[in-house]
Formats: C-alpha cells, sequence, structure tokens
C-alpha cells in the first residue's frame, strides 16, 4: 500500500497546532500549558525510538533527562555557558552514557532489561548525592542575573519554550525518518524477533545501541531546558521514577512503533492528568487511574489507540504512522 | 467480539464513574463574600478585595505539613475578613479571597500553575508552594510579573542570594537552624569541645549542617566527626560506632521525622556515651514522644513552638513594633477551627498572612510597590517572632529577624513534655544536661 504525504503531515501537524497556539494568543498560561503538553511529547517520542520501535522496555529514560540537566545546568549556573551550547552538551552527555551503558545492558533481554534500567537510574540518583561538583544533596541553584543576560526571566520563559517546541519537530522528523528507514526496519524486525533478525543480517548489537543512544539524546535536551527554567535542581527532582512510568504509559496509550501515536498519547494523557487532578474524587487516586489504564491498554489494545485504529480500519493505514 | 465488548463495557463504567464526579464535584471554595449588609452600610467606603495566589500539596509527600501551612494562612484570611478587613486611611477597605491549586509537592507545574494564578486568577499577592525546591521554581514566575511572594516553609538560604527582588522569606533559614544550638551548649558546658555532626544526605539537612559546622568551628569546637547517611538509612549502628569511636560529646544532625527518630532511638538503645542530642525537624512533632525513654532530654530546633512567650512588653524590650494576635489568640482560634493542635508549618503559614496584612496598613496603600517597600522597611515581631528581611542586593528578601527555638523533651510527672529551653528569654523550663543516660 502506498503511503500517503497524510502520514507525514499529520504528526507535524498535531505538534505544530499544540506549539503554534501560544504564539498566536500570546497568553502566558497557554505557553505553559503547552510547555506541559510538549514536554510530555518530546519524552513520549524519544522513548518510543527503544521502547516502540526495537521493544525495549526502558524504566531508565528519566535518567537522561535529569542528567541532561544536571549537565546543562552545571555549565550555565557555574560555568557561564550560553544555554545553546549548555543544553546541547546535556544531551550529549545523555547520549553518551546511553552509549556507553547500553553496550553492555542491551545484551539482556525483556524483564531482565527493564529491572536494570531501574538499577541505573538509582545508581545515578546515588552518584548525583555524592559528586561535589554537582552541589551533592544540596544540588544547584541559578542566579538571576543569568536570566537578566537574556532579557529577565520572561524572555527566558518564552526562548525555552521556542527551545522545546523545535526539539519536539526535530522528533518528528527523526521518527519519521527511523519509520521509514532501513535502520527502523532493523529496529522493527529486532522487536519482532531479535535472534531471526541476526540471522537475517541485521546487526542487532549495533542498532540497538543506537536507538539507546538516540532515544536519551532528546530527553537530555528536555531536561536541560526545563531545570534551566526552573532555576534550581535537586536529586530527588531530576530523577523522579514516576516521570519513566508516566513516559511509558503515554507511548502505550498513543501506540508504540507509530510516528504519530506517542504524540497523541502525550498529549491524551496530560490533559488526562489536568482531569484527575482538579476531578475532587480521584485526584488522591490519579497515578492509581494512570496504572489502571496502562493495564486496560496492555489487556485489550495492546497496540495503543494508532494501533488499533490501524489493525481495526486497514484504510487508515495509508496516513497513520 | 467478546473482547469489544467487555472493553465497551469497562469504558462506559469509567465514563459513568468519571461523570458522576464531575456532579458530585462540590462548589469551588467560594471567595469569602462580604455579607450584603456590611457592604451597604459603607457604601460610601470603597471595598477592595486583594486574591492571594498560592499553591497546597494536596498530594505527594509534603502534603502534611503544606496542608497545615494552607490552613494557618486561611484561618488570617478568614479572620481578616470576619473583622471587616483591613482599613486605609482613605477608607478603603481592603478583603481578601484565596486562589490556590494542587501542585502535588512535584515541581512539573509549579511554574504553569503559578502563572494561572497570576494571569487568570489575576493574584495580587503570592504566597509559597512549601519547600525550597518549589519555592525556587514559583519564584522565577513571580519574579516575571513583579509580583510581591511572601514565603514560608522554605528555608533554604540559596534561594534569597540569587537577585530576587519581591520574595521574602519568614522562615529562619536553614545556615541559622543550628547555630542557636551551639550557643545554648557553649553556655551549658564551657567545657564541651568535641562535637559530631552526623546528618541526612538531602538538601535541606546538608545546608543545616555545612553552615552550623562552620559556626561550631569558629567558636573553637572540634568537629571530631562529619558524616552524611541516606535518607533511607534504618540501621545507624556503623554511624554511632563512629560517634563513640571519634570521642564527640555533642552529637548533631538528623533530617527527617523517620531517620531522625530512629537515630534517636538506636543511641538510647546503644547508650552511646554523650552529652547532648541536638536533631532536626523530628523532637518537635509531637508524635516523638512516642519513642518513649528514648526521647527524653533530645533536644530540638523548631520555627515556632505552642509555648514560645513573644509579648507586646517584650517588643518594648527589644524596641521594635509589636503587630497582630497573640500566642494564645492563634492557638484557640486554630484549635476552634481545626479541632488539632498547630505545628509551626501552620503558624508559618498564618505569620505570613499578617506580615501581609501588616506590610498593606503600613504602606497604607494596595500598590505592590508600595507594599513592597514596606516589607523592605519592616521590623516588627508578632506571635511568631521578630520578622525582618534583608534588604541588600545580595540577600534580598532572606529572614535576619526571626530565631529559631530550642526544644527538649522533659518529664513532668513522670509524662514526657515539650519545653523550650533557648533562648532564654522564651524558655519555659532548665536545659537538661548532660544527657542523662
Amino acid at each position: 500500500m502506498k503511503r500517503s504525504v497524510w502520514s507525514f503531515l499529520l504528526p507535524l501537524l498535531v505538534v505544530l497546532a499544540v506549539g503554534l497556539f501560544p504564539l498566536v494568543t500570546q497568553k502566558d498560561l497557554h505557553r505553559e500549558t503547552a510547555f506541559t503538553l510538549l514536554r510530555a511529547v518530546a519524552l513520549a517520542a524519544s522513548l518510543n525510538i527503544i521502547l516502540g520501535f526495537t521493544g525495549y522496555v526502558s524504566f531508565g529514560h528519566v535518567v537522561f533527562y535529569g542528567l541532561g540537566g544536571y549537565v546543562a545546568f552545571y555549565l550555565v549556573a557555574v560555568k557561564g555557558w550560553p544555554f545553546w551550547a549548555a543544553m546541547l552538551m546535556g544531551g550529549v552527555a545523555a547520549a553518551l552514557l546511553a552509549y556507553l551503558i547500553g553496550a553492555g545492558i542491551l545484551r539482556l533481554r525483556g524483564a531482565y532489561f527493564a529491572l536494570v534500567t531501574i538499577g541505573v537510574n538509582e545508581a545515578m540518583k546515588a552518584f548525583i548525592y555524592n559528586f561535589q561538583p554537582f552541589g551533592g544533596p544540596t544540588g544547584l541553584t541559578m542566579n538571576f542575573a543569568v536570566y537578566k543576560a537574556y532579557g529577565g526571566p520572561k524572555a527566558v520563559l518564552w526562548m525555552t519554550y521556542y527551545w522545546l517546541f523545535a526539539i519536539a519537530i526535530l522528533l518528528v522528523l527523526v521518527t519519521y525518518w527511523i519509520r521509514t528507514s532501513k535502520f527502523g526496519l532493523g529496529l522493527l524486525s529486532i522487536r519482532e524477533d531479535e535472534d531471526a533478525a541476526e540471522v537475517m543480517g541485521v546487526r542487532t548489537a549495533r542498532f540497538k545501541t543506537w536507538a539507546f543512544t538516540l532515544s536519551a539524546f532528546f530527553p537530555g535536551l528536555v531536561g536541560a531546558i526545563f531545570f534551566f527554567r526552573n532555576a534550581s535542581i535537586e536529586p530527588h527532582d531530576a530523577f523522579p521514577l514516576h516521570v519513566s512510568i508516566e513516559s511509558i504509559v503515554m507511548v502505550m496509550l498513543g501506540g508504540q512503533g507509530t510516528v504519530i501515536g506517542p504524540l497523541v498519547g502525550g498529549i491524551g494523557y496530560q490533559w488526562m492528568r489536568v482531569f484527575l487532578l482538579t476531578n475532587p474524587l480521584l485526584k488522591n487516586i490519579q497515578l492509581a487511574v494512570a496504572g489502571a489504564l496502562l493495564l486496560l491498554i496492555v489487556l485489550f489494545i495492546p497496540a495503543g489507540l494508532v494501533g488499533w485504529l490501524r489493525r481495526r480500519f486497514p484504510a487508515t493505514r495509508r496516513f497513520l504512522l | 467480539m467478546k473482547r469489544l465488548f467487555w472493553m465497551a463495557l469497562v469504558l462506559a463504567l469509567a465514563l459513568g464513574l468519571l461523570v458522576g464526579c464531575k456532579k458530585a464535584e462540590p462548589t469551588a471554595p467560594a471567595a469569602e463574600e462580604a455579607p450584603a449588609g456590611e457592604t451597604q452600610a459603607q457604601a460610601e467606603a470603597q471595598e477592595i478585595v486583594l486574591t492571594i495566589g498560592f499553591t497546597e500539596s494536596k498530594t505527594g509527600k509534603l502534603n502534611v505539613s503544606s496542608g497545615r501551612q494552607a490552613k494557618g494562612l486561611r484561618l488570617w484570611m478568614k479572620q481578616v475578613n470576619e473583622a471587616g478587613g483591613i482599613k486605609l486611611s482613605d477608607g478603603t477597605v481592603v478583603k481578601f479571597k484565596e486562589a490556590s491549586y494542587d501542585d502535588e509537592s512535584s515541581k512539573d507545574r509549579v511554574q504553569e500553575l503559578y502563572t494561572k494564578l497570576i494571569t487568570e486568577d489575576n493574584a495580587d499577592f503570592l504566597i509559597s508552594p512549601y519547600s525550597s525546591g518549589l519555592t525556587a521554581a514559583s519564584a522565577v514566575i513571580a519574579e516575571q510579573y513583579e509580583k510581591v511572594m511572601i514565603t514560608t516553609g522554605a528555608a533554604s538560604d540559596s534561594i534569597y542570594k540569587q537577585g530576587y527582588m519581591h520574595v521574602f522569606q519568614i522562615y529562619t533559614p536553614a545556615s541559622r537552624y543550628l547555630t542557636g544550638a551551639i550557643d545554648m551548649l557553649k553556655e551549658a558546658d564551657p567545657n564541651l569541645k568535641k562535637v559530631a555532626f552526623v546528618y541526612e544526605q538531602a538538601k535541606f539537612a546538608t545546608a543545616v549542617v555545612k553552615a552550623a559546622k562552620a559556626y561550631a568551628e569558629e567558636q573553637g569546637y572540634e568537629v571530631v566527626l562529619f558524616e552524611g547517611y541516606p535518607a533511607d538509612t534504618t540501621d545507624f549502628g556503623p554511624f554511632i560506632n563512629k560517634i563513640v569511636e571519634s570521642g564527640a560529646e555533642a552529637v548533631l544532625g538528623g533530617g527527617h521525622f523517620q531517620d531522625g527518630s530512629t537515630f534517636a532511638r538506636q543511641l538510647y538503645e546503644k547508650k552511646a556515651p554523650v552529652k547532648a542530642v541536638v536533631l532536626l525537624v523530628a523532637p518537635p512533632e509531637p508524635d516523638f514522644a512516642e519513642l518513649g525513654d528514648a526521647a527524653y532530654g533530645i533536644i530540638g530546633p523548631s520555627q515556632w513552638e505552642p509555648q514560645v512567650k513573644f509579648t507586646p512588653e517584650a517588643a518594648k524590650e527589644l524596641g521594635i513594633e509589636w503587630y497582630g494576635p497573640s500566642n494564645e489568640e492563634f492557638i484557640k482560634a486554630y484549635e476552634a477551627a481545626y479541632n488539632e493542635e498547630p505545628s509551626y508549618h501552620s503558624a508559618g503559614g498564618y505569620a505570613a498572612g499578617v506580615i501581609l496584612e501588616y506590610a498593606i496598613k503600613k504602606a497604607d496603600s494596595v500598590d505592590p510597590k508600595k507594599v513592597k517597600a514596606a516589607l523592605e522597611a519592616t521590623d516588627v515581631l508578632t506571635f511568631f517572632g521578630h520578622i525582618k528581611f534583608d534588604t541588600s542586593e545580595e540577600a534580598h528578601g532572606l529572614q535576619i529577624g526571626h530565631e529559631m527555638v530550642y526544644i527538649q523533651w522533659q518529664k513532668k510527672d513522670g509524662q514526657l513534655v515539650k519545653e523550650v529551653v533557648w533562648p532564654k528569654e522564651g524558655a519555659t523550663a532548665e536545659l537538661i544536661y548532660p544527657l542523662p543516660r
């Protein structure tokens, strides 16, 4: 079946719609809401590369988010680097870590890999707690003068928003490329049957490592942006396991292994959370509800919303990728 | 087909539940509207209702402390409104209403929520969330809109040393949490020389002990042990052995409630030969008494205690103004409203309101710039203690007036009771020293 041009335009339009909304209204509140949505989209879409395409469930996604945040924060607040360079280094540091540990832990499969990624998160947290240049347990705080150099907090909040928007768009392009490239085909074959893929000539070890590295680069950038605008970073803020779990929920909700799925999942999940948060009866059990939702999805629609649509209505396959 | 049926059923149930909840949703806590009669009587006088914006950690790990803080603040608001508001010299009556959201004890949405408070709910003045981390994130937003934010429950010094000009701290900063204890030990025993710091490896405790260590060394103490423990430590045996080995005469440290109380119990069980034990956070909590004999003699710093005696007379002696209700009045009103004893978090929330009220009165205006100037000039004694802000460029808004009080668990008729032992002018009992073991 020939792919429609909409398979590319649709995910792009989803991100553009969310991202451009505050630019049109010029309202600060819309910017903040869109920031939360785009952050979710970026985390989900990047996790999708290793979880959706390659089939490795990683609970360690937040490690890269926290590490990128720490590295960039340190470079901006302590070393006085320009933000864009520090952010890039945050992403590179996260990717580098993924490359190094990936070579080791990607040999594990299934539940063992998932378990090890939790361990990596804890190990990273323990390391940061004892790493004095990053402030140890007290973390780091940004001097307001840094913001002034960018034109004050208002300018910083807009600037970081633009960066995040750009990263979300880039992620759409990257995932679309992966999905339609030979590299992506290799990853999909690993997901379906790793041994068979290897026999067929896919260099699984290398493919997996690069997928993991690529999937870690983006949360590094997002973490850099988030903590820069937060003006402070502490170990327990930087590595919350629940962000990893939520990212998995978002990918599963939308449809793992698709381009548009994580975007829909991220936006849908964040929208649901606002609803749960403000609903007086459910607000105390909102994480439990999210867990129940994941259970339902795995039980009934393991392919997620987009996957289900593709299976149920084959005609949608032309434009839902 | 069967699968589809089940899915539809589950979805329908879920939807039903959600819709049901929506209907059951009580009306949002309505603003304290002035009774109609009162408004008519003051028809000629203009009435302004200011919106106080803040987030509360209704869910997540900070919910207990944050909830008490919000209760204190709400009590203040209710009292001011019921008393007819603040009257300015031009006849304007100022009343308050709240706008608040749940921040889930997490940084994820704090900035979004504070932006909403300012742009959608038109908050005139802000109160900080509970905890230093959340406050740092919200301070960026407050500064963007140049909104005055009174912070309470945020003891970290670093926020106030970053150049923010609109943030004002009510709590004694972390750097002075234990310095009073060192002064107290010095007076109790001039021969005491060796101290040990054993503390939780977390932002707050680390910041506190680092400053206390520097102060102790300045005062001529020898710090024989300076060691952090992981936040979830349950076995303090190795640390206690090190304390004994080091020959420390006093132990300072701790972190939060769980670890602090376990540490105190194991110090008692191992009969560590130390003369004084000062722990953060845990001792001022009423639940600490459940340790029984292990609690006896343990000292802890507190921002405020029900027994402290700050009075208008004390203010006169200090040569500063007195403002607000007395300690008894606050405790009585709080107990009547919530049927529980106020903790220092409750008092902090209430005090944040009192200070805002004082500044508006002093400024004789609701203009944020004038209120900010009044806050900068504040030098006042309240039921919560002395409040005065640093106005220098480097540490604007840092609390420099307020002092910690130190409590010690003592025995009255065989029952464990909390007594204030330091500073001298607020003390309700003599310090028991050395620790009877």
